[in-house]
């Protein structure tokens, strides 16, 4: 029962940020337009590029949204509000959101074009800057926690929430969680100026309503996970605990749609350099200063 | 469900009961509740793709996000084609091409276009104006509403399209045959092919002189192995040249092939290895890049080995003729920017009457060159942040170009503040240089570029310098170092302040420009400073009529640059560098013709 | 819930996404079948049909970078049950990640001196 109103909550959720990508990209604010959207993609024909490799152009879809239901499956809305509250949650997390690297691959191989190609193993580069740094900031979280169940992930930021705790952890698993759902500035895969759509412009029709949507399960995933691992889940006076996890999810849903916007395409080389040159060192030094605040303190 | 054969008394039925009419690119399907549902959420849910581009749609000063239409960076993401303006001969058939990839239920939009052949007429006719399109887009709705699934629906059949299966040889590409056989040359198996049918595949300037023959060995050897993948190679025209084979390479039924071995003879990279190159078309209708540019790039992963870019706006018509439809017509030559050619062709038309330039109606000409100039240099801004996937600076420069273009004489200082403000915010943008330093540098150009590209890299020429009206308005040439693409950023900023500032000084945009009288004759010439670089026009006059005209647009230059601004960079930086040309495809073919020397 | 029910239940999840999948399918193809067209099913680059395969070895230019990132990702494995019993262990548990990370830190120094870290 907890399991099918979480999962109610994950797509309503998904609902909003569509609304919300709607709105920062065009700037218009149209509620209705995820519903239009999706109506008319599925009454538009879906086209199948000649000599595809068809395993990989049908699975990518259902891949992308399999990886962003399952890792919001192990996020909590509420102290009961959870599909599965594994003990290894927060490993759980970084599992399977693996699996966006080999949809969008398989999305760029597919299809047998030159911009979905260029846009696939530009993601695959994108995944070697990002993967350490989504990962890494984790850990230092589960230093406090002392568990990587997230329902104790969340309970251990009662004192202090984490982006407080560790404020380096956090800025870095930020700009590393826009990276893994391809947001603009990271939008390297997609992008529309350059490479007409890339891996997505192959798909129309309902296997594009399928991208989208999964795609829009993949922010609110991401956001649901910063907002438990380091703002603190549903922990907050007055209102109650699933409507703090919610506010949160939607607020850091929300920045990191509208952030985009101000902000020129990154380039492949320099995300790699910077998420190794600075990134890295960046997260090494947080999990060493929580190591250190933990002994202390 | 559907069926092609339908009964007339069916369609007849259907007339009758005032059913709308359907879309060209309508579904076949006869209408039920669901499909209806579906048609009605599609209409208010449109998405266009521009041809020639959104740039000339601003140009033109169309907002289409404001008419309704959101807009698509591939057309198999849109449901409507929009045409913008005349589609010029060689635009037609990258047109069909692209309205043949969009997804069914698809329309036509024609905005200031009469005649759109080949593709099918036009569902909704506008005038090129605001509330032409607003109401144009108004009625595409309720055609989609209504005719978005028709039980009878056209194949949309062109022979652009077609392709047919051949046969050639690996070894040899030349050997083609329409039947599976052997290569009389070298004995092999014919492999299946697909080409284009109706004619050559891709540019007959296409051929490869580079690198042909030393990848035959090794294609050779990995074809053995490819029993199930029909061997794809190039067109005829490539020559030897096949880059693309399939990545699966694992020869287990024939043994360990060395990588080496495989690649023998094939090109290598900067880094040192060996790797295939692809050829992929970034070609006329690609949103970042200038519409009607057919860029190629040979593609070695991400990096650019090899580039090649032409016009693909064909010929134009023929501006010969009297002198005021001279001169119409040369403001047609160029969409992007009317105002400038048209007073490049009064100018030598005065030229050859001997005319000169009268005094009271300089400095309105000035102000609306310049106001043309401003508002040209925020539509690249516009495309070029839309390439850069900086959405606010696209969204911020179309604003205001819209608002210039818009604008009274009194309406310019705000715009110029505004455009002030918004080069200040461009500059602050760190992230913006960093992304834009060093990409597409020209130090020595050969080809001799003029305009913005050249005043970027140190080249201060500017032939308005030379003119008295400008210098009376203070005018000074803006020149920056460094020959990237952010040091033409800055001069198309600059200018475009300079220029509006110009503009406020000068007084007046002049609308109406008189046209000398008829019956003249002689010759003339003119040079003029257009948004892009300095353009020469010399005319020739009898009785009245232009009988020959030669034209010189700096954009057949700035082409010639993108090889040296493409080659060796990462596919988005060779992009970059290509749209900071701001080259204008339409004044590279189809100059008016030559006139015979004498 | 015992972790082999969390696990069938996410494994329900993952069949439940597929089943979407599938529904949606249904659903478009009830609206009708998608008409073979010339060119239509050739992938859209930007209004030229292009037809030539583009399946080839891509270079890539980030395999420096990747190197790195294979023994980093292996150091993460360990790291995450070393975070969970951490607390409990104290200052040992610190000085024994702390020398495991600093030596791989060190080799990404020497990675960067030697011209990994960059676009190859």
């Amino acid at each position: 029962m907890s399991a099918l109103l979480a999962i109610v909550a994950l797509l309503a959720g998904a609902y909003f940020v569509a609304v919300l990508e709607g709105w920062a990209s065009t700037g218009r604010f149209r509620p209705a337009g995820p519903v239009l959207a999706g109506l008319s993609l599925l009454g538009r024909e879906s086209v199948v590029p000649r000599r595809p490799d068809r395993i990989f152009f049908e699975v990518a879809p259902p891949l992308l949204l399999a990886s962003a239901v399952l890792a919001a499956a192990v996020l909590p809305l509420a102290p009961g509000l959870i599909v599965a509250d594994l003990a290894t949650g927060a490993l759980f997390v970084n599992a399977a959101l693996a699996y966006v690297m080999v949809a969008l691959l398989m999305a760029g191989w597919g299809p047998d074009g030159a911009y979905a190609m260029v846009g696939g193993f530009r993601f695959l580069g994108q995944l070697v800057a990002y993967s350490m740094l989504i990962v890494m900031p984790v850990t230092a979280v589960a230093m406090r926690a002392e568990s990587l169940t997230t329902t104790e992930v969340v309970a251990s930021q009662a004192p202090l929430p984490n982006a407080l705790y560790q404020p380096v952890g956090f800025a870095v698993f930020l700009v590393a969680a826009m990276a893994v759902c391809f947001l603009p500035p990271f939008d390297l895969p997609t992008a529309p100026g350059e490479l007409a759509g890339g891996v997505m412009a192959e798909y129309t029709g309902w296997r594009l309503a399928m991208m989208r949507l999964a795609r829009a399960v993949l922010v609110v995933t991401l956001a649901s996970s910063i907002a438990v691992f380091y703002l603190g889940g549903w922990l907050g006076p007055l209102l109650p605990p699933w409507a703090w996890t919610a506010a949160k999810t939607l607020a850091v849903a929300a920045a990191m749609l509208f952030v985009g916007r101000y902000v020129p395409r990154v380039r492949e080389a320099d995300l790699l350099a910077w998420c190794w040159k600075i990134g890295i060192p960046l997260a090494l030094f947080n999990i060493f200063f929580v190591g250190v605040l933990l002994l202390v303190v | 469900m559907s069926g092609p054969s339908k009964a007339p008394a069916n369609a007849r039925a259907d007339a009758e009961a005032g059913a709308e009419a359907a879309l060209s690119g309508a579904r076949e399907a006869r209408p039920s509740l669901l499909r209806r549902l579906v048609s009605r959420a599609g209409a208010r849910d449109l998405c266009a793709f521009v041809v020639p581009g959104p740039e000339v749609a601003r140009a033109r000063g169309l907002g289409l996000r404001a008419a309704g239409l959101s807009v698509s960076a591939t057309p198999r993401h849109a449901n409507v084609l929009v045409v913008v303006g005349e589609l010029p001969v060689g635009l037609r058939e990258a047109a069909v091409v692209a309205y043949a990839q969009m997804p069914r239920p698809r329309a036509v939009l024609a905005a200031g276009a009469a005649d759109v052949s080949p593709l099918p007429g036009p569902d909704v006719s506008a005038d090129a104006a605001e509330e032409s399109l607003a109401a144009g887009v108004a009625r595409l709705r309720r055609l989609f509403a209504g005719g978005a699934f028709a039980p009878e629906a056209e194949a949309f059949e062109v022979a652009a399209l077609g392709s047919r299966t051949e046969y050639a040889c690996p070894m040899h590409p030349e050997v083609v045959r329409e039947e599976p056989g052997t290569c009389p040359k070298c004995g092999m198996e014919l492999v299946e092919r697909e080409a284009a049918d109706g004619g050559e595949q891709g540019d007959p300037e296409d051929a490869h002189q580079g690198h042909d023959h030393q990848g035959d060995g090794r294609t050779h050897e990995e074809d053995m192995h490819h029993d199930d993948h029909a061997h794809h190679g190039e067109g005829d025209e490539h020559g030897g040249a096949n880059h693309a084979d399939h990545g699966s390479m694992d020869h287990g039924d024939m043994g360990f092939m060395s990588m080496v071995k495989m690649t023998r003879g094939t090109p290598r990279s900067s880094d040192g290895l060996q790797m295939e190159w692809v050829e992929a078309p970034f070609g006329p209708l690609l949103p970042g890049l200038p519409g009607g540019l057919s860029v190629t790039f040979t593609l070695d992963g991400d990096t650019v080995a090899e580039a090649r870019a032409n016009s693909a706006v064909g010929r134009r018509q023929d501006p010969r003729g009297p002198v005021e439809e001279f001169v119409e017509r040369f403001a047609r030559l160029d969409p992007l920017s009317p105002v400038s050619y048209r007073l490049l062709a009064l100018h030598a038309v005065e030229d050859a009457v001997g005319a000169g330039a009268r005094d009271e109606g300089a400095l309105a000409r000035v102000g609306a060159l310049e106001r043309e100039r401003a508002a040209s240099h925020l539509n690249w801004l516009a495309g070029f942040g839309h390439l850069l996937g900086y959405r606010w600076l696209a969204r911020r420069a179309e604003e205001l170009q819209l608002a210039l273009l818009r604008a009274e004489a009194g309406g310019i200082p705000p715009i110029r503040a505004e455009v002030r403000k918004l080069a200040r915010r461009v500059e602050r943008t760190s992230l913006l240089r960093r992304r834009l330093a060093g990409v597409g540098i020209i130090l020595a150009d050969p080809a001799g570029a003029s305009g913005p590209v050249a005043r970027a890299g140190g080249r201060g020429a500017d032939s308005r310098a030379d003119e008295e009206a400008y210098l009376t308005l203070g005018f000074e040439p803006v020149v920056q170092e460094g020959g990237d693409a952010l040091a033409r950023l800055r001069v198309r900023l600059a200018e475009a302040q300079r220029s509006l500032g110009l503009v406020t000084r000068a007084g007046g945009i002049s609308g109406a420009i008189p046209v000398p009288d008829a019956g003249a004759s002689g010759r003339g010439a003119a040079a003029l400073e257009t948004p892009r670089g300095s353009a020469n026009l010399r005319v020739k006059l009898e009785d009245g009529e232009v009988t020959g005209a030669d034209l010189e647009t700096p954009s057949a230059a700035q082409t010639r640059l993108v090889g040296a601004v493409t080659e060796g960079r990462e596919v988005a930086d060779a992009l970059v560098g290509v749209a900071s040309l701001d080259i204008a495809p339409w004044g590279v073919i189809g100059e008016a013709p030559r006139e015979a020397a004498g | 819930m015992s972790p082999l029910a969390q696990y069938a239940l996410l494994l329900g999840l993952a069949a439940g996404s597929v089943g979407l999948a599938l529904s949606l399918y249904g659903i478009a193809r009830s609206l009708g079948k998608t008409r073979e067209e010339e060119g239509k099913d050739v992938p859209a680059t930007a209004g030229k049909l292009s037809r030539d395969p583009v399946w080839a070895r891509y270079h890539v230019r980030y395999y420096g970078y990747a190197l790195l990132f294979l023994a980093f990702d292996m150091e993460m494995a360990y790291m995450y049950p070393w975070a969970v019993v951490y607390k409990e262990l104290g200052l040992t548990a610190l000085l024994d990640m702390g020398v495991f990370l600093a030596i791989l830190f060190l080799g990404l120094l020497y990675g960067w001196s030697q011209g990994a870290l960059r676009r190859q």
